[in-house]
């Protein structure tokens, strides 16, 4: 259809011609819209159903909605409550601040379950959250119908992100290429009280308190007021939240290279 | 042919419920009310309200068609959600335009501002008391109709400006401005294209006219006056290419940029009415009114209403051709059209005229035919 709508038709000088071209034209248009129009009924008919993705081209031979755009399609977030850690690195992560950690049911007395509530009043589906997660369990869906009367609703809380997850949308699990966080969690021997905060909240569990020795107090000096622990990370299973590094009261802790 | 009208539709009617309130009442008050006077008025009175809902109803149709049709010109599917097809999407437009509170701009004249809706509201549907839509049809049993319908259908242009002036903004006074200005450069042509039409049949009366069409329809032999005809009339109706009043893009809605809420519906409304209108004028002067040709079975003109059936389809289709015009040609400047009027419509329409005398003087056609009164 492209080829005979072009723009440099010019209008005839001809007055019968003047009326009777872009008539004609019109008129092949009318009969080209009742055979097969290039619009679907939207809620009635919708592009994910293949019978349209097919029948409704653009341009000769590229249908609308496959390949590269629709596959990567970025919409509503699914999440995976059950595997979420509660890392906190899709909030940090977040240009729009529109994440905000919430408590769900399912963690223990002493550290909280909290997993990622999306205001998408806010979202710019930029997807970064997405990419940040290291457990794979926020993904972004092929859902894009978020109208709603009312603007609270466009809140939507870790549960309501679980009800997607569970619809089993096609689901598009961000991970940019880039090279991986080097870095690791260092420690600052001298100013670390042992307080256990960093292991307390780190979501994998990977710190432990080790026992070091108290050394002996030579005369006249006070030794500080401690717990004789220090952190050690395991590297391997650091997600690089960066959790331990906000919550140490001492600010001991830090990234840096091991190299 | 059956001999059910409208006009004896609604005189049964009155016939019916004037005798079922006799019935009720006694003595000399049975005979007052039961006498034809009685029948005869409320009769009229039912077909003047009949008349009046069909024509509402049709604008609101029309709206609707016009709608799908564009729709379809330009690739999309129109209205499709309220009702089948989108069928009610303009009573819902029509109850929301209703509830709307109508604001008047505080320096507009009041006077001016709520009489020129209404007037142009009236105005047009005063025609349709005098358009015969069947045979039988003697609501617009008057000698000098075809003259009084187009003396009605210029009076807008008059209540155009008078509420695009009270309005108090140059938007809207500008396109009062353009429509007077439009007005006169069409009215000439398209009278003198109803002139053609009157020379053949030699009447003023739209019955007689639809009548003399019953061995050929006028459109063959006057197809210039057609042109010209359909063309003016375009620019009457003021819809594209020739809505310069309105010019959506140049003038932000043209006249009735200060209206709203009702008022506005009123404008809509009236719009239609006239399209309508336009459209049955059409198909009165030149496709034969009601008539179909000898060669249709007869059972296509036999059923119930049929003539006012067969007159609505052809209106429907000609207003189909006012939107395929619409659809396809872009609106012309205020110069191209004052010229196009007088350079080029009024003499293809005094060639229309001459035309019409040969054909009278020629009485009888070749392929087409005789003018009945005409001696054929
Ligand atoms: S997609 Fe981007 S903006 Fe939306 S929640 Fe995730 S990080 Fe924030
Ligand atoms: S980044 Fe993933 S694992 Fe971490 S809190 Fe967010 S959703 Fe949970
Ligand atoms: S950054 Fe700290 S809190 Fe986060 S996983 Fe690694 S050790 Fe644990």
């Amino acid at each position: 259809m492209t080829e005979e709508l072009t723009a440099t038709e010019k209008p005839s000088d001809n007055p019968v011609l003047y009326v009777a071209r872009p008539m004609a034209t019109a008129a092949r248009q009318f009969a080209k819209s009742l055979l097969r129009p290039s619009t679907i009924v939207y809620p009635y008919e919708r592009l994910e159903d293949p019978k349209f993705r097919e029948q409704v081209q653009v341009a000769s031979g590229k249908p609308i909605g496959v390949g590269a755009v629709w596959d990567n399609y970025r919409g509503v977030h699914a999440l995976n409550i059950a595997t979420c850690i509660s890392c906190n690195l899709c909030a940090f992560s977040c240009p729009d601040l529109c994440i905000e950690m919430v408590t769900v049911p399912g963690g223990d007395p002493k550290h909280a379950k909290k997993c990622p509530e999306i205001d998408y009043g806010k979202c710019s589906y930029c997807g970064f959250c997405s990419d940040a997660c290291p457990e794979g369990c926020l993904t972004m869906t092929t859902r894009y119908e978020l109208s709603t009367p009312k603007r609270s609703e466009m809140v939507y809380s870790p549960q309501k992100l679980y009800e997607v997850y569970r619809t089993k949308l096609p689901m598009n699990p961000i991970r940019l290429e880039r090279p991986a966080n080097e870095d690791s969690i260092l420690l600052d021997p001298p100013l670390c009280i042992g307080c256990n905060a960093c292991a307390r909240d780190c979501p994998t569990q990977c710190i432990t308190m080790l026992e070091i020795p108290k050394p002996t107090a030579k005369p006249g000096e006070k030794l500080p007021k401690r717990i004789w622990k220090e952190p050690v990370v395991n590297d391997s299973d650091c997600v690089r939240c960066g959790t331990c590094v906000s919550v140490c009261p001492k600010e001991c802790l830090f990234w840096g290279s091991r190299r | 042919m059956s001999n059910v009208t409208l006009y004896s539709i609604s005189y049964d009617l009155s016939h019916a419920v004037v005798f079922a309130v006799g019935s009720l009442a006694y003595g000399s008050w049975r005979a007052a009310i039961d006498s034809n006077a009685v029948v005869t008025t409320i009769a009229v009175l039912v077909f003047a309200v009949i008349l009046l809902a069909a024509s509402m109803l049709n604008t609101i149709v029309l709206i609707w068609y016009e709608r799908k049709l564009l729709g379809r010109f330009m690739d999309r599917r129109g209205a499709m959600h309220v009702g089948y097809a989108g069928l009610l999407q303009n009573f819902a437009d029509g109850l929301k335009l209703f509830r709307k509170h109508t604001f008047a701009p505080r320096e507009a004249d009041d006077l001016g501002f709520y009489f020129g809706p209404t007037a142009y509201m009236v105005s047009s549907m005063l025609i349709f008391g005098i358009l015969p839509i069947s045979s039988g049809w003697n609501s617009g049993a008057l000698p000098l109709s075809l003259l009084l319908a187009l003396v009605i259908f210029s009076f807008a242009p008059l209540f155009i400006f008078v509420s695009a002036w009270s309005s108090n903004n140059k938007y809207s006074l500008m396109g009062g401005m353009r429509s007077a200005a439009q007005m006169i450069a069409y009215e000439v042509p398209l009278l003198l294209a109803v002139v053609a039409v009157v020379l053949v049949a030699g009447s003023f009366d739209l019955s007689t006219i639809v009548y003399e069409q019953q061995n050929y329809w006028f459109w063959g032999p006057l197809v210039v006056a057609l042109v010209v005809f359909v063309a003016a009339m375009l620019a009457e109706m003021e819809r594209i290419p020739f809505d310069l009043p309105e010019a959506e893009a140049e003038l932000v809605e043209g006249w009735n940029t200060e209206y709203g809420g009702m008022l506005f519906a009123f404008f809509m409304l009236a719009d239609y009415l006239r399209a309508l209108v336009g459209s049955i004028l059409v198909v009165l002067l030149f496709l034969g009114g009601w008539t179909l040709p000898t060669w249709v079975p007869s059972a296509a003109t036999s059923f119930p209403l049929a003539g006012i059936f067969w007159f609505m389809v052809k209106t429907y289709i000609v207003f189909g051709l006012f939107v395929w015009v619409r659809a396809s040609l872009p609106r012309v400047r205020t110069d191209q059209l004052l010229r196009v009027g007088w350079n080029r419509m009024i003499p293809l329409a005094l060639l229309s005229v001459f035309l019409a005398a040969l054909l009278v003087s020629a009485r009888c056609l070749p392929v087409f035919g005789c003018v009945p009164s005409l001696g054929g």
